[in-house]
């Protein structure tokens, strides 16, 4: 918890953000826990506040959830209704308003410091940072951001002590998670599993296997940017923080996308990018100029036009852009987009060589 | 300096000035940080990426260097492979969907992009795939002309519009490589600052519909000044040419940093009143309107002085104070009256909070320090009784219209010493001509009491006199810097203490109290 960090006695307010703009593709946990339990979200943000000394709490969602909104709005009315919400909580001389806020379709907004930006009006987009939201956040004033599954396992922490918590998961990667099984799986779906299960049963036993017969080509462990993972390193892959990282990809959003044997890794690679671009807020050089020569370069190797020189550049990008950004959008595009170059390299070449590998000729008169 | 701190930058210790970021503290000591989105009068906003410097032993390891505070002990690496890489590397991205046509390029010679490369680039181009295309040469109004295509985004302008005139006409729109700087429709730069954008823009996506493609940057020669635009004296850049066959000819006023005075800016009124220094100048003296050689119209004006008994000098607020002293000791000395009236300079209303003053003069502090009364009572009384008026340049229609002035006048013989065909000299019986500011050098005292001096700028082909120089031609009993300041010092109690020959670049504040006349 990032609590710890809050100055003291600073003589101003102190926010409680809750970031639920859950838009990271094959990310859908939040948009479950928003329909199926808003209380359970609006008990955690009470006792966040309460442990914090905050007052006003805003709850930052994903513009497209509309659904989710409705359902969150007439939970948190019903909580003032009930006196939970409002100038005394459960009747206790502490006061607490919870404010939605809408976003407005921009991938960046999930990013703490946007999330800010945008609550207080402004462009979407990330602050350079330090000064860390938790000293200077929204309205310059202390602030925490936390998920909407964070802030929604407090009630179970609370209720049942830290030690019920523990019992689920891994030492280290303590209790439940909410996973999101998508792709070429039999039973795609959200399941709540403990951490620390192997991922493989995982996907056999709770998703039902890769979907009709076919092989498996990859995993996505936890959104569209963590690195992918071959079928022979996700043998020894188990669902928690420590092994994800022994295996050089994420734990991420927990949302597990499964990749059959029809993948073309190639194209695959061009929609990250298409995407990843298409959200770069635009305000730092790396991301904002890199992104697009990437996308440009990817469009030419899908198109046939590419040659083994643009694979390397590709691939060269990725590093030059990395960590030189102000957040790490970029990296959520590099990161993966290298993991496919290195792990499916014969992929890329294979395109830019054209079936018969008469492609390299043609190389030469183009330029 | 103030505190100070040191640090290691590359292994070697450096002396460096505290609490300022990297870019700051290094730059102070002669080393260079590249930089293009932090601008000291801005802040630090962290998006160009050029900054970025290792720390070691720090965490993190790599940190924008305009947001990093130098401290004590701190071991900065620039020269290490990887961070030369990473300069290389984000240099390459700010040029993929750049023009490059520097050639072309008005900025050419003072782009800091282009700088950049041949420091830290200097690699061939792998762009193969289309560039992004952007508008060119958009009217944003204020005479700013944009071209997004060589904009590298950095907020400059933005922020200048937001954080220093706070008219907020300036945004950038689109996300990714579409962001731009834009207007909003309709609504184009409104403000009196406006064409600080040009200056403060680091490459050439801003530039001055006044200044463009009339100069090669490379050919300007620079000289400081003092804008004589109002009581403000803002430091300038005069930026000049002779070019081959013609005068020496001014281009353009450019802002001077200087802290006390205008920070790093300047008004777009007195950055443009460059033009009165090439333009509508009186080159020829001439008497009843008929021209004659300037050593015939000395000889004419001593004529008169001769002749006539009651006789009123008329100062203009823009002398210099060495001109203030000899034309007042000559004054002395034939016995004229002397009158400093100038209600005409100021333009109530018209200053703001910031740097623009309602007095549109350079030195009337100068003429309450040497005593000069400058009501108007005292002036039309005095020229009433006067049958000579002696005018120092003081330009009377701005105190009066046509008719009244021709009234006023009307008994009275007129002699003009004016550095420019203005109306109100027209009817003048004798006329010479006398240099402009740009063309001599003198000190003045602005509005906040900060005594500046300024030198000589341009040197025409034909170079118009100085007025303590005609001074002395006319029989005035000073003329020469050292007895002026002598005069001046003797005359003057606030400038007793003030070595002429040291006023600090930055200006003297003058006060009563010898405590703080200190400089800065
Ligand atoms: S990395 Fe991309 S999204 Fe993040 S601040 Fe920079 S331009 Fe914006
Ligand atoms: S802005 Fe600078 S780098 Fe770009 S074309 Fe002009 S001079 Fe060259
Ligand atoms: S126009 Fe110039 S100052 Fe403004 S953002 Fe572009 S490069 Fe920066
Ligand atoms: S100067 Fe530091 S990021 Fe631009």
């Amino acid at each position: 918890m990032k609590w710890g960090f809050l100055p003291k006695d600073t003589g101003k307010p102190v926010y409680l953000a809750v970031n639920s703009d859950e838009s990271e593709p094959a990310t859908f946990k939040d948009r479950y826990i928003l329909v199926r339990d808003p209380h359970m979200l609006i008990e955690g943000i009470i006792i966040c506040s309460y442990a914090i000394g905050s007052h006003d709490t805003y709850i930052y969602i994903r513009g497209e959830y509309t659904t989710q909104v409705k359902v969150l709005q007439a939970a948190i009315d019903e909580a003032y209704d009930a006196g939970y919400l409002g100038d005394k909580v459960a009747g206790h001389d502490f006061k607490l308003n919870v404010t939605v806020h809408r976003g407005a379709g921009a991938y960046v907004c999930g990013e703490e410091t946007a999330l800010l930006e945008s609550i207080e009006g402004k462009k979407g987009q990330p602050r350079s940072k330090p000064p860390f939201p938790a000293v200077a956040g929204l309205y310059d004033s202390p602030t925490i951001i936390n998920n909407v599954q964070s802030i929604a396992s407090l009630p179970f922490i609370i209720e049942n002590g830290a030690d019920a918590y523990r019992k689920y998961g891994t030492e280290k990667s303590p209790g439940t998670h909410l996973f999101g099984i998508s792709g070429h799986v039999e039973k795609p779906g959200m399941y709540e599993l403990p951490l620390g299960l192997p991922l493989l049963e995982v996907i056999d036993k709770v998703a039902g296997g890769v979907w009709k017969g076919r092989k498996l080509k990859g995993i996505i462990p936890g959104g569209s940017s963590t690195p992918v993972l071959t079928p022979e390193e996700a043998k020894t892959v188990t669902l928690d923080y420590e092994s994800m990282a022994e295996h050089k990809t994420m734990f991420g959003s927990g949302g597990i996308v499964v990749l059959d044997e029809t993948v073309d890794m190639v194209k695959l690679v061009q929609n990250l990018i298409y995407f990843y671009h298409h959200e770069s807020c635009g305000q730092c050089t790396p991301c904002r100029e890199g992104l697009g020569w990437m996308l440009k370069i990817i469009n030419k190797i899908v198109a046939g036009k590419g040659r083994l020189s643009d694979v390397e550049l590709l691939r060269e990008l990725c590093d030059n852009i990395e960590m030189k950004t102000v957040c790490v959008l970029s990296a959520a595009c590099t990161m993966p987009v290298r993991s496919y170059l290195d792990k499916f390299r014969h992929e890329f070449e294979a395109c830019v060589a054209g079936e018969n590998g008469s492609k390299q000729e043609t190389e030469q008169e183009e330029r | 300096m103030a505190e100070t701190i040191k640090l290691f930058v590359n292994g070697c210790e450096v002396e460096v000035e505290a609490g300022k970021n990297l870019i700051d503290a290094i730059g102070a000591v002669g080393i260079e940080i590249p930089h293009l989105c932090y601008h000291p009068a801005l802040g630090a906003d962290g998006n160009c990426r050029m900054c970025l410097v290792g720390i070691e032993d720090g965490r993190p390891p790599l940190v924008p260097a305009c947001k990093t505070q130098a401290v004590e002990g701190m071991k900065v690496l620039l020269d290490a492979e990887h961070i030369k890489k990473i300069q290389k590397d984000v240099l390459e991205l700010e040029l993929i969907n750049h023009p490059t046509d520097c050639p072309i390029c008005d900025q050419a010679g003072e782009c800091s992009l282009q700088d950049y490369y041949m420091t830290y680039g200097r690699e061939e181009s792998r762009m193969n795939v289309d560039q992004v295309k952007k508008a060119k040469k958009l009217d944003f109004g204020c005479g700013v002309v944009h071209d997004q295509e060589r904009c590298v985004v950095c907020g400059r302008c933005v922020r200048f519009c937001r954080q220093i005139t706070k008219t907020g006409e300036l945004g950038i729109v689109n996300r990714t490589d579409s962001a731009r700087v834009t207007i909003f429709p309709g609504r184009p730069l409104d403000n009196r600052y406006a064409l600080n954008v040009v200056d403060l823009c680091p490459v050439g996506a801003m530039t001055s519909a006044d200044f463009r493609f009339k100069q090669r940057v490379w050919f300007l020669k620079k000289n400081r000044s003092i804008c004589h635009g109002c009581s403000r004296g803002c430091n300038i850049t005069v930026d000049h040419n002779r070019e081959k066959d013609s005068d020496d000819m001014i281009y353009r006023f450019r802002p001077l940093l200087n802290e006390q005075v205008n920070g790093y800016f300047m008004c777009d009124e007195g950055r443009l009143s460059y033009h009165g220094e090439n333009e509508n100048r009186l080159s020829e003296a001439r008497l009843s309107k008929t021209p004659l050689s300037f050593d015939d119209a000395v000889t004419a004006a001593l004529r008169e002085i001769e002749k006539h008994d009651d006789i009123l000098f008329l100062l203009s607020p823009n002398s210099t104070l060495e001109q203030m002293m000899a034309i007042r000791s000559f004054a002395e000395k034939i016995d004229a009256t002397l009158s400093g009236f100038s209600d005409g300079y100021i333009k109530k209303g018209d200053g703001d909070d910031y740097l623009i003053q309602d007095d549109k003069s350079a030195n009337r502090a100068g003429l309450e320090l040497l005593g000069i009364d400058s009501s108007k009572e005292a002036f039309e009384t005095a020229l009433k009784k006067a049958d000579l008026l002696l005018n120092f340049n003081n330009d009377l229609l701005l105190a009066y219209s046509e008719t009244e002035l021709k009234k006023l006048l009307k008994d009275t013989r007129v002699i003009g010493l004016s550095s420019h065909e203005t109306a109100c000299f027209q009817q003048a019986n004798l006329l010479l001509p006398v240099a402009s500011f740009t063309e001599y050098g003198g000190s003045i005292i602005n509005c906040d009491s900060i005594l500046q001096f300024f030198a000589k700028a341009v040197s025409k082909n034909s170079e118009p006199v100085e007025i303590c120089e005609l001074i002395s031609l006319l029989g005035g009993p000073f003329h020469d810097r050292t007895q002026l300041w002598e005069e001046l010092k003797k005359n003057c109690e606030l400038l007793s203490n003030v070595d002429p020959d040291n006023i600090p670049p930055a200006g003297l504040k003058l006060t009563d109290s010898e405590a703080d006349n200190v400089p800065a």
